[in-house]
């Protein structure tokens, strides 16, 4: 059993740290995004902001290709939406920030399968899996017999590792 | 001990099989009967309480889709400023980035918070991560407004 979750021990475990550093940091595991500052050669009004100057914008910024829509979030500011990105201007200064967005590899895959994005079969493989982790913790405790076993060392690290995430939930949630 | 296992993921294949030909089969029957209201962004925001509940269908430009796991996404209005929230229901699990800066029609159901739901919304709100800065969508963000979408659909001209 424990060869056919080998592959399922490494997807939870590295998507596992990815999530953990999700929610302390604010770092998007599943997505790569890089900002450069441009300067457009003049400040813009709202008035006179038409599709020639978006052309200007995206010239500028080399991002004629990947256009899509763009609105005014603001007074000041024209939103330009790209294919993977966008351009923020700000229209007051001139200042351009273009912002590209892409999937990070890997990571991107394993959060796929972690949150169980495929759903149906995947529901079921990933139910087995639990399962058989539930299986290999259990009967992991009998595997070494004597003062290393279960009614020895093992016990004491056993009873830790059981501690240890409560007394997590005492001090963060219950107190 | 490997067959009983084998044979156990064989069983649990078939069961999930045979469900979703079920799922199937009750959406069909749904789709018959459903009721649309068609309506504009703004037009709901007007007076909520006609569309409370209601299906509606409504189309925008995409602003934002939020980037903590696609929980909810903005369409802007026609007016280009006013913007709703909109958050993930039936089949959809969440939103892409990608569709920031498309122009989508969502069918679904317009939902209007009560004022215990809308504090505890915005207690929410404010214990998570968000924006350092006022953002164009922030007061779509915190309304007591959104529609809880059961189809999207991309129509960018």
């Amino acid at each position: 059993m424990g060869f056919l979750f080998f592959g399922m021990t490494i997807i939870y475990g590295i998507s596992g740290i990815a999530l953990n550093h999700h929610a302390a940091r604010h770092w998007d595991p599943g997505l790569i995004t890089r900002s450069t500052t441009l300067q457009y050669p003049e400040t813009l009004r709202k008035a006179d902001v038409d599709r020639s100057s978006i052309e200007k914008i995206l010239e500028i910024t080399g991002e004629k290709e990947n256009y899509k829509q763009y609105y005014f979030p603001s007074q000041n500011q024209i939103m330009i939406y790209l294919k993977g990105g966008h351009i923020s201007v700000n229209m007051q200064t001139g200042s351009m920030q273009l912002t590209k967005v892409r999937n990070r590899p890997v990571f991107n895959e394993l959060n796929y399968l972690h949150y169980n994005k495929p759903k149906k079969l995947w529901t079921w493989f990933s139910d087995l899996y639990a399962f058989g982790l539930i299986l290999i913790a259990i009967s992991g405790l009998f595997l070494i017999k004597g003062k290393k076993g279960i009614v020895g060392r093992g016990g004491i690290l056993t009873l830790a590792g059981i501690l240890i995430p409560l007394v997590f939930l005492i001090i963060y949630l219950w107190l | 001990m490997q067959k009983s296992i084998l044979w156990v993921f064989i069983a649990l294949l078939a069961v999930s099989c045979n469900q979703s030909v079920k799922k199937e089969g009750l959406t069909t029957e749904a789709a018959k009967t459903e009721k649309i209201v068609a309506a504009t962004i703004n037009e709901l925001l007007a007076s909520p309480a006609d569309y409370q509940d209601e299906e509606v269908a409504i189309s925008g430009m995409v602003s934002h889709v939020c980037r903590h796991g696609g929980q909810k996404c903005f369409l802007v209005a026609e007016d280009g400023e006013t913007q709703i929230r909109i958050v993930p229901g039936g089949e959809i699990d969440e939103f892409k980035v990608e569709m920031e800066g498309s122009t989508y029609a969502v069918k679904g159901i317009f939902r209007v918070l009560n004022n215990e739901q809308t504090e505890e919304h915005l207690e929410d709100h404010e214990s998570k991560e968000h924006h350092d800065v006022e953002q164009s969508h922030s007061a779509a963000e915190k309304a007591e407004y959104f529609v809880e979408a059961i189809d999207i659909k991309d129509i960018t001209p």
